[in-house]
C-alpha cells in the first residue's frame, strides 16, 4: 500500500540521515523527518497543528476526588506508564507496536491530566481545554460509563481521537458509539455471556437470582445482559432486582429486600467503592453466608478494600488479572514494569490505559501520520496486534476490541501465594463468540469529518 | 419497619449535636456531616494505634470535640456578628476543607474498622436475620443520647445551655459567659458527630464523602423534629428512619426523595417542627 | 450592599466599561493563561450567577436550588434541539428560559414561604429531588446520567448570517448574551422594583408595613433569578454541545455560591469575577503546581480565608482598597453633629393624598371590643375606641397597659382575639399590614425600623413607591428617578422632617435623633389619612423633644394622627385629646387639662415610670 512504502522510505530516510540527528538531542530532528503525506489533506479537529512540533499531547481525565478515585488513580498509572514506555521506545512497547523507535512518529508524548470527580460535565470542560491549548491530538477518559459517553460526543465533535479507559456499559460501542472512539476493554455483554456458562455450569439450571444495580447505564446494560443469557439459557429466574443510587451510604434495605426474596444467587453489579460497600454490609446482613455472591463486572481493588475473605469463591468477570503472566509473555512484562514502578501488581483498569495508549501508538506508527481518518482507518483495518492478553483485533463496525474475557474466582486465604494472589483465573474465553452482532446495539458510527 | 430503628438511632445523634448548636449558637454548621466523617476516621486511628474498640470510640468523640472547639473559638466566633449567609459560606468552605485535608491524608481507598468481636455476626430476630453490631448501635447510641439528656437537664451547664437556646441575648445579660457555653455547646455538638462517626464505621467502610448525604439527612431530622428542640432532633430522627426503610421496601430509589419531599412538607405546614420552639427568624 | 448606583453624568457607563471589557477580553486573556474554553465557562457561570446575585445579593435569599433551574433550562433547551423540535437554537434558549421561569413560579411559591435558614433548607431539598427526577423518573427525556449529548451550535441567519463554531466563536455569542444579561440586570436592579428588594433585604417587616407586597416581589426575584439560570444552563449545553445531569446537581449550586461570595455578594459582576478566580485557580491549580487531587483542598482554603478576611468579596476588597487610596469619603462615618432642624415653615407641604373613600368628616377609625390575647396574657381587653376625621389623638398609660399591642393591632400587624376595626367605613379587621397602609393607615414604630445599609433619601424612596404605585407593580425595567412624582413626593418629606441636608448619608451613619425624624418620615411619605406615632420622642433630649413636638404639630395640619408616648408634658402640648390605658382596658379619657388632674390617672402612675 502507498502509505506503507512511503512511511517505509521516510523511516529509512530518518534512520539514514538522522542517527546524527538523534544523537544531537533529536526529538526535533526525528519529528521533521517524518512523513506527512497528508499534507494536502484541509485541517481537521487539532490537525495538523497538534504534531506540527517536535511533541504531540494527550488530554487524560480521570477521576481523581469521588466514588471512583481509587479506581481512577489506577488508570492514571497505566497512563503514566505507557506514556513513558513510549517515549523511551521500551520492548513492550515495540512488541505491541512494532514501528515505535522513540515516541510517536518521533515525537515526544506529554500528556495533561485532569479530576473529573467522574462527572461527565468536568471531563468535558477538562478534555475542552486540552484541545484548545495544548491541542491535543488524543483524548482519553471514563471509568464512569457517562464520562465515557460524554467524551466519545465530544470527540466526534471536535474531530479528536478518544481511546477510552474504562466503561462497562453497552451503550459506549452500542447506541452511543462514534466513529471517533474505541474501546479495549469488556463490557456488560461479554461479561454475561463469558460469565453465563461458568455460572450455569457451577451452580446448575433454575437458579433463583437477586441482583444489585446501581441506577445508571452501566448498572442497566449488565444486569440486562445477566439476567437475560442466565434465565434464558439456563432457565433461572430474577426474583428481585435492587436498584440503588450511586454512592449510596447504606444498603441495608436493599439488603434486606434481597435478604427475604428468597434468592440462591446474588449478582453484584454495582462498582467502585460502591461495590465495597454493599458488599461488606451483604456479608452484615448475613446475606453472604445464604447465598452465592457474583460481580459480574470485576472492580480493580475490589478484594483489597473488601477484606476478610469476603470474596472467596465468588466468580468474577474482568479484563485482566496480573497472574494471566504465566500465559502471556506481555502480560509478564507489563507486571514486572508496573510492579517495578509502582510497587504493586497492577489492576485491570491500569492494563486497560495501558494497552489503549500502545495501541494508539501503534495506530499512528502504521498510519504513518497523526490525521484522524487514517489513524481511525487502520483501526478499522482489522489489523492484529499483541497484547497482555494475547492477539487482539479491532471490530470495524462499532471499535470494539475484539479481546478475551477472564473469569476468575476468589481464592480462600489459605490457597493465597502472595499478598496479592487474591483471584484464580479460571479461563480465558475467546473474545469474539461473546460478543453480540455489530448492529444489535444501534451502533451507527458517524462521519470521518 | 425495624431498620429504620436503627437508622433512625444514629440520626438522631447526630442530629442532636446539630441542633443545639443551632438553636444556640444560630450558626448552621454545615460542617456537621465532615465532622461525622472525622469521628470515624480518628476512631480508626485509635483503633489501629491501640486495638481496642471502647478506646477508638473515645477517641474519635474527643478529637471532633477538640476539632469543634478550635473551630469555633479559631473561626466561627468571628461570625456571631456577621450575617447568617456569611455564617453559612464559612462552615460550607470548612466542610470542603476537612474532607479534601482526609482525602489528601489518607488518599480516597476506603478504610474499614471491625466491629468488635462480641458483637459481629448475625442475630435471629425471628422475623429477619439482622447484623449482631446494628443492634448493638441502637443500644450505644441510646446510652448516648441519655448522656447528653443528663448533662442537658440535669446540669447546671446544661440548664445555661437550654436557656441560651430559648433567648443567648438573655444569658448574656444574666452575666453569663455566653462566649464560653458557645464554645462548650460547639464541642458538644461537634462531639455528638464524631461519635456518631466512629460508632458508625463498623456498618459502613470510611470514606472521605461519607458526610455529604448524612448531612441533608440530618437537615431533614432537625427541620422535622423542630430547630433547637433535643428530644425534637430524637424523634426526627426516628421518624426520618422510618420514612427511609418504608419507602425502600416499595422503591429504594425513592427513599430519599421522600425524606425531602417531607421536610418541605413539614416546613410548609408547621415550620417550627415537631416539637420546635419559635422561630428564629 | 447599596443598589448599584447611577451617575446622572455618565447614565451608561456600567454598561459601557461591559461592553469594553467583553470586546478586549478575548485578546488579553489568552496571554495571562486563559483557554477559550474557559472564558465561555465563566461567562456561562456568570450568567447564571447575575440572576443569583439579584435574588441574594440584593434581595437578601440564598438559595443553595439554584441547579434546579439551571438544569431545567438547559434540559428544556437540548431536548427541543436534539429532537428536533426547533431548530432555531436563540429560540430553544428563550423557550427554555421561560420553562424556567414557570417552574420557578411554582418552586418560589412553595419555597417563599419561609425565610432565612429554613428557605436555604427547601431550596436544598427541591434541588435534590429536581436532580433524583432528572436521573430517574425521567431519564428517558433526559437521558439519566448520561445526559442529552448533540446539542448543535447556534446558527443566525436573521439579519447577519453568523453561523457559531466552538472556541472563540462560540465566545462572541456567549458574550452578547452576557452582555444583554447585563443590560437587563442593571435596569432590574435600577428600577423601581429593584429599590424595594434592596429594602427588602434590610427590613423585610418595614417593607410590608410600608405598603408594598412583599411576597410577590420576593416572587419576582426568585423567578428572575430562575430565568438567568434557565438560560445559562441553555447556554451550557450549547457550548459542550452536550447537556450533563450535573447541571442539577448540589454542588452546581454549591460552586454558585461560592463563586458569588468570593466575587462579591450584590455587585452583579461578582459572580463573572468569582467564577473567573475559581477557574483559573482549578486549573492553574492542577495543571500547573501539579497538586492532583489535593487542588480542590486548596481552592478551600482559599475560599474560607476569604469568607472570613473579605467580607463583600474581592470587589469589596478592591472598593476598600480604592478608598484607602484615594481617601475619597463616600460616606460620612463620623457621627455628625446634629444638623438644626430648619424651620418647620414648609409644614404646608405633603398633605394627605386623597383616596377614594377618604372621609372629610366624622370618625375614621372605629374599634369596637378590641381583644388581644396572648397564651394567658390579656394585653388588651374590650377597647372601644373612637378617632375623628383631622383629630390629634394621644394615649397615654402606665408600662404594661397593651398601648403598642393597640397599635399593632389597628395596623393589623397582629389579629386581634376579638373584635371589629373599622377605618374610614371599612371593615380592616384581620387585613394585612400591606393593604392597611394601602388604604391610607399607617404607623411610625417605637424602635426605628429603617433601612440601615440604604441613605435617607433611599429609604424615603421606598416608602413613597408604595404609595404612588400601589403595593405591587412589575415596573421591572422603568427608571427609578423616572417615576412620576417620586422625587417630589421625597424632596417633600426630606424638608418636612428636617434631612433634606442628610439626604445622601448612609441610615447608619445618623445620629439618633436623626433617625427618629426619619422614622416619622418613612410613614409619612406613604400619605397616610391616620398616621399613628408610637413614641415618637423615645430616647430624645431635651431639645430633641422640643424639635420634634414642633415638627409634629406641623405635620399634623390636614391630618389624623394618633400619638403614644410617656413624655406626658410634651404630649399635652400637642394633642386634644387624650385617651387613658391601664392593664389592657380603656381607664378614661378626656381633654389634656382634665387628664393631668384626674385621680384616677394619677393613682395609676404611683410607682410607674418618671421621665428621664
Amino acid at each position: 500500500m502507498v502509505a506503507n512504502r512511503r512511511t517505509f522510505l521516510g523511516q529509512s530516510l530518518a534512520m539514514g540521515a538522522g542517527i546524527g540527528g538523534i544523537s544531537a538531542g533529536g526529538w526535533g530532528a526525528l519529528g521533521l523527518l517524518s512523513p506527512a503525506w497528508a499534507k494536502d489533506e484541509p485541517p481537521l479537529g487539532t490537525w495538523p497543528a497538534g504534531s506540527q512540533g517536535s511533541s504531540v499531547f494527550i488530554g487524560i481525565t480521570v477521576p481523581r476526588t469521588g466514588t471512583y478515585a481509587v479506581q481512577g488513580e489506577d488508570e492514571l498509572k497505566g497512563y503514566q506508564l505507557a506514556v513513558e514506555h513510549i517515549n523511551a521506545g521500551h520492548p513492550l512497547i515495540k512488541a505491541i507496536s512494532p514501528k515505535t523507535t522513540k515516541g510517536v512518529l518521533g515525537k515526544e508524548v506529554k500528556v495533561g491530566v485532569a479530576d473529573d470527580g467522574a462527572k461527565p460535565n468536568q471531563a468535558v470542560q477538562n478534555i475542552s481545554r486540552f484541545i484548545s491549548e495544548n491541542k491535543a491530538v488524543l483524548m482519553t477518559g471514563g471509568t464512569s460509563s457517562a464520562v465515557a459517553v460524554a467524551l466519545n460526543k465530544l470527540a466526534q465533535r471536535e474531530k479528536v481521537l478518544c481511546v477510552v479507559g474504562i466503561s462497562g456499559s453497552n451503550d459506549t460501542t452500542g447506541k452511543d458509539c462514534v466513529r471517533y472512539s474505541v474501546r479495549e476493554c469488556f463490557y456488560g455483554q461479554t461479561a454475561a455471556a463469558g460469565i453465563g456458562p461458568v455460572l450455569l455450569k457451577a451452580f446448575g439450571k433454575g437458579k433463583k437470582a437477586a441482583y444489585l444495580t446501581p441506577d445508571y447505564t452501566y448498572g442497566h446494560t449488565v444486569q440486562k445482559s445477566m439476567s437475560d443469557f442466565l434465565n434464558k439459557e439456563g432457565g433461572w429466574t430474577t426474583v428481585t432486582n435492587q436498584v440503588s443510587p450511586l454512592g449510596a451510604p447504606d444498603y441495608s434495605s436493599f439488603l434486606l429486600n434481597i435478604a427475604n426474596s428468597g434468592a440462591e444467587i446474588f449478582l453484584n453489579i454495582n462498582w467502585g467503592h460502591d461495590a465495597v460497600l454493599s458488599i461488606q454490609q451483604a456479608k452484615q446482613f448475613g446475606v453472604l453466608d445464604k447465598q452465592k455472591l457474583v460481580v459480574p463486572y470485576q472492580v480493580p481493588f475490589l478484594a483489597r478494600e473488601v477484606g476478610g475473605n469476603l470474596l472467596e469463591g465468588v466468580y468474577a468477570a474482568t479484563d485482566f488479572w496480573w497472574t494471566l503472566e504465566d500465559k502471556y509473555p506481555l502480560a509478564k512484562q507489563f507486571v514486572a514494569e508496573f510492579e517495578k514502578k509502582y510497587g504493586y501488581k497492577p489492576e485491570w483498569g491500569a492494563n486497560a490505559c495501558y494497552m489503549q495508549f500502545a495501541m494508539w501508538a501503534n495506530a499512528v506508527e502504521t498510519a504513518g501520520t497523526f490525521y484522524p481518518p487514517a489513524v481511525i482507518k487502520v483501526y478499522e483495518s482489522g489489523a492484529k496486534i499483541q497484547s497482555t492478553v494475547g492477539e487482539v483485533h479491532f471490530r470495524p463496525e462499532d471499535h470494539q476490541l475484539v479481546r478475551p474475557v477472564v473469569i476468575v474466582r476468589g481464592k480462600k486465604a489459605s490457597e493465597m501465594k502472595g499478598k496479592e494472589d487474591y483471584w484464580e483465573v479460571l479461563e480465558v474465553l475467546p473474545g469474539e463468540p461473546l460478543m453480540q452482532k455489530p448492529d444489535a446495539f444501534g451502533c451507527k458510527l458517524g462521519d470521518y469529518s | 419497619m425495624f431498620n429504620g430503628l436503627v437508622l433512625g438511632a444514629l440520626l438522631a445523634l447526630i442530629s442532636s449535636g446539630l441542633t443545639i448548636i443551632y438553636g444556640t449558637l444560630g450558626v448552621l454548621n454545615l460542617a456537621h456531616g465532615a465532622m461525622f466523617m472525622i469521628g470515624g476516621y480518628a476512631g480508626y486511628l485509635t483503633f489501629t494505634a491501640t486495638g481496642s474498640f471502647p478506646l477508638a470510640i473515645l477517641g474519635g468523640a474527643l478529637f471532633v470535640m477538640v476539632l469543634g472547639v478550635v473551630m469555633e473559638r479559631v473561626i466561627i466566633r468571628h461570625f456571631y456578628g456577621r450575617p447568617h449567609e456569611d455564617q453559612i459560606l464559612v462552615t460550607f468552605g470548612l466542610s470542603i476543607v476537612f474532607v479534601e485535608a482526609i482525602r489528601f491524608s489518607f488518599g480516597s481507598l476506603s478504610y474499614s474498622v471491625p466491629p468488635p468481636p462480641w458483637a459481629t455476626g448475625v442475630t435471629s430476630l425471628g422475623f429477619m436475620l439482622y447484623p449482631t453490631y446494628r443492634l448493638v448501635v441502637v443500644g450505644i447510641v441510646a446510652v448516648a443520647l441519655l448522656a447528653l439528656y443528663l448533662v442537658l437537664y440535669r446540669t447546671r451547664l446544661g440548664m445555661i445551655v437550654r436557656a441560651g437556646i430559648e433567648d443567648s441575648v438573655m444569658v448574656d445579660s444574666l452575666g453569663i459567659n455566653v462566649f464560653r457555653v458557645f464554645m462548650v455547646v460547639f464541642g458538644i455538638g461537634a462531639m455528638a458527630a464524631g461519635f456518631a462517626g466512629i460508632v458508625n464505621a463498623p456498618v459502613v467502610s470510611l470514606t472521605p464523602d461519607m458526610g455529604e448525604m448524612i448531612l441533608v439527612q440530618t437537615f431533614v431530622v432537625v427541620v422535622i423534629g423542630g430547630v433547637g428542640s433535643f428530644p425534637g432532633a430524637i424523634l426526627g430522627g426516628l421518624i426520618a428512619g422510618q420514612i427511609l426503610s418504608i419507602t425502600s421496601m416499595i422503591n429504594p430509589g425513592y427513599a430519599y426523595v421522600m425524606l425531602f419531599a417531607a421536610m418541605t412538607l413539614v416546613l410548609l405546614i408547621r415550620p417550627r417542627g415537631l416539637m420546635g420552639l419559635r422561630s428564629r427568624d | 450592599m447599596k443598589p448599584v448606583p447611577r451617575s446622572r453624568r455618565r447614565p451608561f457607563l456600567v454598561e459601557g466599561l461591559t461592553a469594553l471589557g467583553l470586546i478586549v477580553a478575548p485578546y488579553v486573556l489568552p496571554h495571562l493563561g486563559f483557554a477559550p474554553n474557559t472564558v465561555n465557562q465563566i461567562l456561562v457561570w456568570g450568567l447564571f450567577g447575575l440572576g443569583f446575585d439579584i435574588l441574594f445579593g440584593f434581595t437578601g435569599l440564598l438559595s443553595f436550588g439554584q441547579s434546579a433551574f439551571f438544569g431545567s433550562g438547559g434540559f428544556i433547551a437540548a431536548y427541543l434541539l436534539t429532537q428536533d423540535m426547533i431548530a432555531s437554537v436563540p429560540l430553544a434558549l428563550l423557550i427554555g428560559t421561560l420553562g424556567a421561569m414557570a417552574i420557578g413560579v411554582l418552586v418560589g411559591l412553595i419555597a417563599l414561604r419561609r425565610t432565612g435558614i429554613y428557605f436555604a433548607m427547601i431550596t436544598v431539598a427541591i434541588a435534590e429531588m429536581f436532580y433524583f427526577l432528572e436521573n430517574s423518573p425521567l431519564s428517558a427525556w433526559t437521558g439519566g446520567e448520561n445526559g442529552i449529548p448533540g446539542v448543535p451550535t447556534p446558527k443566525i441567519d436573521f439579519l447577519v448570517s453568523w453561523h457559531v463554531g466552538t472556541g472563540w466563536s462560540m465566545y462572541w455569542f456567549l458574550a452578547l448574551c452576557y452582555f444583554a444579561g447585563i443590560v437587563i440586570a442593571l435596569r432590574i436592579v435600577r428600577s423601581p422594583v429593584g429599590a424595594i428588594l434592596s429594602a427588602i433585604r434590610d427590613n423585610p417587616l418595614r417593607v410590608a408595613a410600608l405598603g408594598h407586597s412583599v411576597g410577590a416581589y420576593k416572587l419576582t426575584a426568585f423567578v428572575v433569578a430562575a430565568g438567568y439560570a434557565g438560560f445559562a444552563g441553555g447556554l451550557l449545553g450549547v457550548l459542550q454541545g452536550f447537556m450533563p445531569p450535573d447541571a442539577f446537581s448540589f454542588d452546581t449550586s454549591g460552586q454558585l455560591v461560592m463563586q458569588t461570595a468570593i466575587g462579591g455578594v450584590g455587585t452583579l459582576f461578582g459572580p463573572l469575577l468569582g467564577a473567573t478566580v475559581w477557574l483559573f485557580l482549578s486549573e492553574f491549580l492542577q495543571t500547573a503546581l501539579h497538586l492532583g487531587s489535593a487542588w480542590k483542598l486548596v481552592l478551600g482554603i482559599v475560599f474560607v480565608l476569604l469568607v472570613c478576611f473579605l467580607r463583600h468579596g474581592l470587589i469589596g476588597g478592591f472598593k476598600d482598597l480604592h478608598r484607602l487610596i484615594f481617601r475619597r469619603a463616600e460616606i460620612d462615618v463620623e457621627a455628625p453633629e446634629e444638623a438644626p432642624v430648619p424651620v418647620v415653615a414648609k409644614a404646608v407641604a405633603l398633605p394627605a393624598r386623597h383616596r377614594e373613600g377618604d372621609l372629610d368628616s366624622g370618625p375614621i377609625l372605629t374599634a369596637t371590643g378590641l381583644s388581644k390575647r396572648y397564651g394567658g396574657l390579656l394585653a388588651n381587653a374590650d377597647i372601644d375606641f373612637t378617632v375623628k376625621v383631622g383629630e390629634l389623638r394621644g394615649i397615654i398609660g402606665p408600662n404594661g397597659a397593651g398601648k403598642s399591642t393597640f397599635f399593632k393591632m389597628l395596623t393589623c400587624e397582629v389579629p386581634p382575639t376579638s373584635g371589629k376595626i373599622v377605618f374610614e367605613g371599612r371593615d380592616i379587621t384581620g387585613r394585612s399590614v400591606t393593604e392597611v397602609c394601602q388604604l391610607g393607615l399607617t404607623k411610625s414604630y417605637q424602635v426605628n425600623q429603617l433601612f440601615s445599609r440604604l441613605t435617607v433619601r433611599e429609604n424615603l424612596t421606598i416608602a413613597a413607591l408604595a404609595d404612588l404605585r400601589g403595593k405591587f407593580r412589575l415596573d421591572l425595567f422603568s427608571n427609578l428617578r423616572k417615576v412620576a412624582g417620586l422625587e417630589e413626593r421625597v424632596e417633600q418629606a426630606l424638608e418636612l422632617v428636617g434631612l433634606a441636608a442628610r439626604a445622601g448619608t448612609m441610615v447608619s451613619a445618623l445620629a439618633y435623633g436623626e433617625k427618629r425624624r426619619l422614622e416619622i418620615g418613612l410613614a409619612l411619605a406613604t400619605s397616610p389619612s391616620l398616621l399613628l406615632l408610637d413614641e415618637p420622642l423615645a430616647g430624645m433630649s431635651p431639645r430633641e423633644r422640643v424639635e420634634t413636638v414642633q415638627l409634629l404639630k406641623s405635620i399634623a395640619k390636614g391630618r389624623t394622627m394618633i400619638v403614644i408616648d410617656h413624655d406626658m408634658d410634651s404630649l399635652f402640648e400637642l394633642v386634644e385629646w387624650i385617651t387613658v390605658l391601664q392593664e389592657g382596658r380603656v381607664l378614661t379619657e378626656g381633654t389634656p387639662d382634665q387628664i393631668k388632674t384626674d385621680p384616677v390617672v394619677r393613682e395609676a402612675y404611683l410607682g410607674g415610670v418618671h421621665e428621664p
